[in-house]
């Protein structure tokens, strides 16, 4: 029981996770297609937001790895 | 040895040299003149053939003499296994750090002595000019990001724990557990974030003052937002720990995971996957993690 909840964690967490990198990244694109003299200032925040969005769903992998343990 | 292995190993040996052969002639048949696509290709195929059979038959070897059978299930526990030193029982991982830093210090003291004498401010030539270089970039990131006062007094102790996990995530190539991928480490680096952003905080402003930046601008809101933001402080520490113990360790899973697939045949393949798992995505990592600090810090200091 502890696995599936751990599966049902992760599926819901790399979906949220994935969809906010993904509008982030593509937000920066547009952003540097428009000012590439602005690429390494865009980059920085990009790689910020990035972890941002992803420490929700390395959290929920954290809880997961917790209850596959829990045993 | 296995009738079958021995078979496997006669069948592998056979292609290889026939493709070694192969390969040697048709490296010989191009010569001088400009070959053509069929010849190349020739070529190409004879090279993957060698690569992929003597790759075959080194995985037989290994899995007839070591015994390791494929297996999709791996073994791991949150926190690393206990060892006995002297009679105290101690993290594993606690001794690889110490060691990490052991090896690092020791590397520091050697170039004190016998490469920093003979630096010249003058006219820097070799090493030194590296050396430079890196000192002045981390400086500049770290003054682009918290101001140039707190900047200088921050960039060694960023320099030192950038080296210092990239130390850490190097021991995983040796086959022991990353320190950093133990919640203990990470959350001990993430409490010093803390302790910094407090007391840089408080040396900007003083303690009232903190307190009066912690709770905005209107007055009349403050005793709702200073326990909101002091939360969101003390969150601080937890979400740095978790986000670089969450990728450490699923990047030590995913290489565990492909070596227990791989079982006897894992040699060469997990070293590909290992230049993105083990070099590249702990460098990001360090970088998140460092860019992250200075930003709580810099936010403290507003």
């Amino acid at each position: 029981m502890n696995f599936l909840a751990a599966g049902i964690i992760m599926l819901g967490a790399a979906l949220g996770a994935g969809f906010g990198m993904c509008y982030a990244t593509s937000k920066a694109v547009d952003a540097v297609a428009r000012q590439p003299e602005a690429a390494s200032k865009i980059q920085t925040i990009l790689l910020l937001g990035c972890a941002l969005a992803e420490s929700t769903a390395i959290y929920a992998f954290v809880v997961a790895l917790i209850l596959s343990t829990a045993g | 040895m296995s009738k079958t292995a021995i078979i496997e190993l006669c069948i592998s040996a056979v292609v290889f040299s026939a493709c070694l052969v192969g390969y040697i002639a048709a490296k010989k048949g191009i010569g001088e003149v400009e070959p053509s696509k069929k010849q190349k290709r020739k070529k190409t195929l004879f090279f993957s053939g060698v690569l992929i059979s003597a790759w075959f038959f080194v995985g037989v070897l290994i899995t007839e003499f070591s015994g390791k059978e494929m297996h999709l299930a791996i073994h791991f526990d949150m926190f690393s296994e206990r060892v006995d030193v002297f009679g105290i029982s101690i993290a594993s991982t606690t001794l690889i750090a110490l060691g990490v830093s052991a090896v690092l210090i020791v590397l520091l003291v050697l170039f004190r002595i016998f490469v920093l004498p003979k630096f010249d401010a003058d006219n820097p030539k070799g090493i030194q000019n590296v050396l430079e270089l890196c000192v002045e970039a981390v400086e500049n990131f770290t003054a682009n990001a918290v101001g140039k006062k707190a900047g200088a007094s921050l960039s060694p102790y960023m320099f030192s724990l950038a080296m210092f996990m990239i130390g850490c995530a190097s021991t995983e190539m040796l086959g022991l557990r990353a320190p950093t991928s133990d919640l203990t480490c990470t959350f001990a680096m993430g409490l010093i974030t803390f302790a910094l952003l407090n007391i840089y905080g408080i040396r900007k402003h003083g303690f009232a003052g903190r307190l009066k930046s912690m709770g905005g601008a209107v007055p009349a809101m403050r005793p709702v937002m200073i326990p909101l933001k002091a939360v969101s402080d003390i969150a601080v520490p937890v979400s740095l720990a978790c986000r670089l113990f969450g990728n450490m360790m699923g990047g030590m899973l995913v290489m565990e995971l492909l070596k227990g697939v791989l079982g006897g045949f894992a040699s060469g393949l997990p070293a590909i996957a290992g230049l993105y798992f083990n070099l590249f995505h702990p460098l990001i990592q360090i970088y998140i993690f460092i860019t992250l600090s200075l930003t709580f810090i810099d936010e403290a200091m507003e």
